[in-house]
């Protein structure tokens, strides 16, 4: 995590990041992304739905993600949102970043003595 | 969640509606939700509420989407533009390229029409749009042409005005410091300036006294006027300046932008009127009478007013009967469009020309654009491009340049205006003696064949038209007097000098003296209208004041007087040595030489200054180039009308050789399947010339129908020519028929030469 980030854009930041990852097998609408956090993480990350599209709008100005206006599964007029090359480069500079920082964190709290 | 309803959707085709997307995509995530819920067993309003609820602000989060996707639409759209102009340009430049012919006539008709255009508007809004520079000029009105004693009368009588006034162009010698001018100003009634509106930016304006005989030595100078001769120097004010010789004291200077009536205007001074002169009052009537409205009042009442009340002063003058004619004719306008008047409809007129050959232009365009695309139009290409609206600025150009045929002999004469101060040359045998003394010695002068002094000169000088009384028909003053155009007294040799001649009895000789019988000339329209079936030679006329009768003694053609553009004028001539006036301010001495008139200027200087050095000498010409600056506005207009007609033409033969260069281009491949199958060339290249021939005719013959029909409005604009000029109308079509028939046989010609397998390959 870029360290000028305040706790509550770490959020955002990690947002950004599930975003990015669900936008990995291929083009999504909004609702698909929500859908697919919350499917993925059995509900556990509670996000605020609306948050998402701030997020979105984000990736969209680094150039992370492109939009465009389609037809949703069931006939809608959706507005969906692909990765991009430069996307799917930054999902793996940040997984690699937020993994190695989990891990060390994982390990810190699983070190004796335990907590629990 | 979307308020906002669905037609406005359909502004995305116009363009990017930022809100409409924004509430679509939140409508979308909403909506997709409640459906799910729906489907796991909630009712449709827990559905809702759920829905909203793991969405969170909805309000919020649409208002700052919005904001984000139009500031991106802002930038980028900017960007998108630009991108897309830039290929646009590359684009049309191949193009362009691919087709130099093609863009040099479009770039060359366009560049014409818009820059034609925007001169002609610049004058127009200059000269036509621009308001006078006055207080409220459209309360100013330009009443008409009078004596004083109409001016005096109708300002006792018209209710419709607030104020009336009145001015005269008048020219004077005038000495500042020590260098002796003759200056253009004006003599106005003390008001005309609170009537304009305008205050001098220096001292001070008129005092109602100085509107007196003997309190009138006060001026006003221009702006110019006072930075050319006083170094713009503040205390001119006081100061005194010599006007014929009699001392004037400055009393004010005229703001920059004032130019009334003239922008040649340096001076005026206060017209001195004295109610009680009554001959000077009623015989002389050149005082232009304005007025400001009163309030309230419309243009339509004062005009209706003075209609009515003009005519009426018919009784007032106390010299003649002016007839019952008299003053009907009276129409005051607004004194904006009576300065502006002839000029602003010669300016619309010029801007119509304008607009016509831009029309043209666009037309070509638009012609070479459609031959391009689709060759199936061509006949209507062609008949366009031949189209009405060329043959009426050719005419006009035609039209224009007649005119500038000439009326009396003005080769080998020069002319000079002399201006012997009144203070000296009161006594008419004085005035005599200068005269002849004046003659004698310009006579004398290297190359002079004839010398002659006269108080008007041939188109340098405005004419007046005067009352005549002829003995046995129209002898009472009192009653209806005729009226010719033209009064002119000349010393011998006029006639001479003019190349006028004598058509029967004789001209003025020396004898013709005062103590002589007193003997007139008149010109053959004024013989035949007073004695159709009688010898004129021994008739009397007389002017209408209280003159002796003149015995005719010879007769002399019509001739144009004011401008060459005047109608030839019935015309009376007296010997100067007869004349019952005391003092004429100007005088005009011509000479006629058998060399180059121009090297006589400096002698005639010389001659003047060597017989009294108080006379001052002016406007020395050539006849030539009197009539040349008669005829500068003239000219101006051909010049202008006759650049816009040459144009047009010009873009007429651009559009047809375009046009049809291009069709005959397009049948190369035909073209060479004949000659492939054994037609001669003479034979294709007849057919094809043949055809764009016929075609040319066929819109020759339209056009001129057109052209027909859209001049008919333009007759009241024309003199000299009507307005279906023969000449114009065939030569004309003629013209445009060669260049059809030349733009066709070029590319034909081209075709029968090449080799037909190659003419067949041709695209």
């Amino acid at each position: 995590m870029p360290p000028r980030q305040e706790s509550g854009e770490l959020l955002q930041g990690t947002l950004g990041i599930l975003i990015l990852k669900a936008l990995l097998p291929g083009a999504a609408h909004g609702y698909a992304i929500a859908r697919w956090i919350e499917d993925t993480t059995d509900d556990v990350l509670s996000i605020e739905e609306g948050s998402l599209y701030p997020a979105l709008r984000r990736l969209e100005d680094r150039r992370w993600v492109t939009t465009e206006w389609g037809l949703s599964e069931n006939n809608r007029r959706a507005k969906f949102y692909t990765l991009t090359t430069a996307g799917r480069k930054h999902l793996r500079e940040e997984a690699a970043v937020w993994l190695r920082y989990s891990q060390a964190v994982t390990r810190v709290l699983r070190a004796a003595p335990a907590i629990a | 969640m979307s308020q906002t309803p669905r037609w406005r959707r359909y502004l995305r085709f116009i363009r990017p509606n930022v809100a409409a997307d924004v509430d679509d995509e939140i409508a979308f995530h909403v909506t997709m939700r409640v459906e799910r819920n729906i489907a796991l067993g909630l009712t449709p309003e827990a559905a809702r509420a759920d829905a909203v609820a793991r969405f969170g602000d909805v309000a919020a989060v649409r208002d700052a989407l919005v904001a984000h996707d139009a500031r991106r639409q802002a930038t980028e759209g900017r960007k998108e533009y630009l991108v897309d102009f830039l290929q646009d340009l590359r684009f049309g430049l191949r193009g362009l390229r691919r087709a130099p012919g093609f863009a040099a006539a479009a770039i060359i008709t366009l560049a014409l029409g818009i820059g034609a255009n925007a001169a002609i508007f610049s004058v127009v809004d200059a000269v036509v749009l621009r308001p006078l520079p006055y207080a409220q000029p459209d309360g100013l009105v330009s009443i008409g042409t009078g004596a004083v004693g109409e001016l005096i009368a109708l300002t006792a009588r018209l209710r419709s005005f607030a104020q009336i006034g009145a001015w005269v162009e008048q020219t004077h010698p005038v000495d500042v410091g020590q260098e002796s001018l003759r200056v253009e100003g004006a003599a106005v009634t003390t008001n005309l300036l609170s009537l304009l509106g305008v205050a001098p930016r220096l001292g001070r304006g008129f005092l109602v006294e100085e509107g007196r005989q003997g309190k009138n030595t006060v001026l006003l100078i221009s702006d110019g006027f006072w930075r050319e001769h006083f170094g713009a120097r503040p205390d001119v004010v006081g100061s005194k300046i010599l006007v014929e010789g009699v001392p004037f004291t400055v009393v004010g200077v005229m703001p920059h932008d004032f130019h009334f009536p003239h922008a040649t205007t340096r001076y005026w001074q206060p017209a001195a009127i004295d109610p009680a002169n009554l001959g000077y009052n009623w015989a002389v009537w050149d005082k232009k009478i304005i007025g400001r409205l009163a309030p309230g009042v419309t243009l339509a009442r004062a005009q209706r007013e003075v209609r009515e009340t003009w005519p009426t002063l018919r009784p007032l003058n106390p010299l003649w009967d002016p007839g019952p004619a008299y003053r009907q004719d009276v129409a005051p306008t607004l004194l904006q469009d009576s300065v502006i008047g002839t000029s602003g409809q010669l300016l619309w007129t010029l801007f119509g020309c304008v607009l016509l050959v831009l029309l043209i232009g666009c037309v070509n365009v638009a012609n070479l654009l459609l031959a391009r695309a689709t060759t199936r139009e061509r006949e209507l290409a062609v008949r366009a491009a031949l189209g009405g609206g060329r043959g009426r600025l050719v005419r006009q150009l035609i039209t224009e340049s007649l005119l500038l045929a000439g009326g009396f002999d003005t080769t080998q004469l020069i002319a000079a205006r002399i201006t012997p101060p009144e203070r000296s040359y009161r006594d008419s045998t004085r005035v005599n003696a200068l005269y002849d003394a004046l003659r004698e010695r310009v006579a004398a002068a290297p190359g002079v064949t004839s010398v002659t002094v006269s108080d008007k000169l041939p188109i340098a000088v405005p004419v007046w038209g005067m009352a005549l009384r002829v003995r046995g028909q129209y002898e009472d003053a009192k009653h209806n007097l005729p009226t010719i155009g033209h009064f002119q007294q000349v010393t011998p040799g006029y006639f001479r000098t003019m190349r006028i001649p004598i058509v029967r009895g004789r001209g003025f000789t020396d004898a013709d003296r005062s103590g002589q019988p007193l003997v007139a000339i008149v010109s053959q329209s004024v013989a035949k209208r007073y004695w159709p079936n009688a010898e004129a030679l021994g008739q009397q006329i007389a002017p209408p004041w209280d003159a002796p009768w003149m015995t005719v003694v010879g007769i002399v053609p019509d001739t144009k007087q004011d401008s060459l553009r005047d109608t030839s004028r019935t015309s009376v001539y007296a010997p100067w040595a007869q004349s019952t006036l005391r003092y004429t301010a100007e005088m005009w001495v011509a000479a006629r030489t058998t060399g180059d008139p121009s090297s006589l200027a400096s002698t005639i200087r010389r001659i003047v200054r060597d017989l009294d050095r108080t006379i001052a000498v002016s406007s020395v010409r050539t006849m030539d180039a009197v009539v040349d600056e008669s005829m500068r506005k003239t000219r101006f207009t051909v010049l202008l009308v006759g650049g816009f007609a040459a144009a047009a033409l010009l873009l007429g033969a651009i559009g047809i050789y375009g046009v049809m260069s291009y069709l005959v281009g397009q049948r190369t491949q035909e073209m060479g399947i004949r000659l492939a199958l054994g037609a001669s060339a003479g034979g294709v290249l007849g057919l094809v010339v043949g055809r764009a021939a016929r075609l040319a005719a066929l819109g020759a013959a339209l056009g001129i129908l057109a052209a027909l029909v859209a001049t008919r409005w333009l007759s009241g604009l024309l003199y000299g020519v009507s307005a279906t000029d023969p000449v114009t109308f065939v030569i004309v079509p003629i013209g445009f028929l060669a260049i059809a028939v030349l733009a066709s046989y070029v590319p034909a010609h081209r075709a029968t030469r090449i080799d037909p397998v190659r003419a067949l390959k041709a695209e």
